[in-house]
């Protein structure tokens, strides 16, 4: 069990940090830069619904690198380690760690790289711009990743249903909310056709396009009467693998 | 949070200098090019961000009939605004609004990460990101709200979305009274990307 899969309805938390600043310090805008550069020259994006010029595009980059990879980094941490590091801290140790597990660059070469720019802060970067790469990223901004797929199989509950969220076995990924496992809700909506997440989650359940339904859920049903507000609705958008028929 | 963990003085100098050393290194082994962090940059400042989101609200505000659209197919009805291309673009491909009224008032959360509108909201703020607001904000919406200064009585439903599936969710704020007098364009100066995730008002002197 990941308390990261179990945040929300965590309490003694004290006050919430009400800083509107997307970026604390200038150096995270280049961590969350190279994350989105390498979520454009992903390998996966050969099957995106844009036609994007992946297989030919000019980089030595040739892994699948989602929003699932970030996730499921970040959701392997120590739990103590999620709190005390801020969201782009816990990116570049995600992002690094990767790049040396895929053998793309030396542990001991970025430390030493790291140590002469503490030594040199306004030392520039290698002059190599790649005008292909850069035109993919505008591209895969401007057109996305969108994971609607066709599914022949109609969906299994309506508008209206009353149903359960289903209590799968703990993966190291999951886009199920913890605090909502077994939970009674309503389906809102059932979204048109289907989607399909990045990964497959194992036991979890995401595999393949999957319909996917808004389930609205009475605060109280939740946290009970004495730990939630009244006239309260929680609305959770759930893969099909995530629910269960109220029998 | 803070003073229950113990930080190294060079922090944020040493996640600086790691970052340089890393996107250097990428640059030098042909991952990345000297110039695509900054296309990713350069987006965010002239493409996506929270201008376009404050367009689409202060439309919705003078036109009730595009506020209707707006509510019953989001996609669609941006694409009526004339924005540069990209506004299904990535983390926009499936965006849907919400409209607080008199009777509801909407909260957007994530508690399992930080999925965000980026075309008509740009990149998340940091209490959006932080893990006391995904961790309280589905139990206790009001108090949460009450900290950003947003009083929201019982009399009020309160409605709270956490985005785990494919769904951006984005919130139409109530229009502020005394605005009769504003056009299109002086309106939407008034709404904050706060304002378009449920944590704060739109007032006429913001």
């Amino acid at each position: 069990m990941k308390l990261q899969h179990y945040l929300g309805g965590l309490e003694n938390l004290g006050p919430v940090n009400l800083d509107k600043r997307v970026f604390f310090a200038d150096w995270e805008k280049r961590i969350f830069g190279i994350h989105t550069v390498m979520m454009a020259e992903s390998a996966h994006l050969n099957k995106a619904l844009p036609q994007y010029p992946i297989n030919s595009l000019p980089t030595s980059f040739k892994e699948t690198w989602t929003w699932a990879s970030l996730r499921t980094g970040a959701e392997d941490m120590h739990p103590f380690e999620y709190f005390k590091f801020r969201y782009y801290e816990r990116w570049l140790m995600g992002i690094s760690q990767f790049f040396i597990d895929r053998g793309y660059v030396a542990a001991e070469e970025l430390d030493k790289l790291t140590q002469h720019y503490r030594a040199n802060p306004t030392e520039p970067l290698p002059n190599k711009p790649n005008p292909q790469l850069k035109e993919q990223v505008v591209r895969y901004l401007e057109h996305g990743d969108s994971s609607l797929r066709a599914l022949a199989k109609p969906a299994r509950f309506k508008e209206g249903d009353t149903v359960y969220v289903a209590d799968p076995e703990a993966a190291d990924h999951s886009r199920l909310p913890g605090f909502l496992r077994n939970k009674k809700g309503v389906v809102k909506e059932v979204y048109p056709a289907a989607f399909e997440y990045f990964v497959s989650t194992g036991p979890d359940g995401l595999e393949g396009p999957q319909h996917v339904y808004c389930i609205a859920f009475d605060a109280a049903d939740i946290w009970g009467k004495e730990k939630s507000e009244p006239n309260t609705v929680i609305y959770a958008d759930l893969f099909d693998a995530y629910i269960k028929p109220a029998h | 949070m803070t003073s229950l963990f113990h930080y190294d003085d060079d922090r944020e100098a040493n996640s600086a200098a790691k970052v340089r050393a890393l996107e250097a290194l990428l640059i030098k082994k042909g991952v990345l090019g000297n110039d695509s962090v900054d296309a990713v940059l350069n987006h965010f400042e002239t493409v996506a961000g929270p201008f376009n989101g404050a367009r689409i609200v202060a439309r919705a505000w003078m036109d009730p009939e595009y506020k209707r659209r707006l509510l019953e197919d989001t996609p669609k009805a941006i694409k009526e605004l004339n924005f540069p291309v990209g506004m299904d673009g990535a983390e926009g491909e499936h965006m849907k609004a919400v409209a607080n009224s008199e009777s509801v008032h909407h909260l957007v959360i994530c508690t399992l990460c930080s999925c965000y509108p980026w075309p008509v909201l740009g990149l998340p703020p940091y209490w959006y990101k932080d893990p006391v607001f995904r961790s309280r904000g589905v139990r206790e919406p009001r108090a949460v709200l009450s900290e950003f200064g947003v009083s929201v009585s019982t009399d009020k439903e309160v409605k709270v979305w956490d985005s785990s599936a494919q769904i951006r969710w984005f919130v139409i704020p109530e229009r502020p009274a005394n605005t009769e007098h504003l056009n299109e364009e002086q309106l939407a100066a008034l709404v904050t990307p706060e304002a378009m995730m449920g944590v704060a008002l739109v007032s006429a002197n913001s």
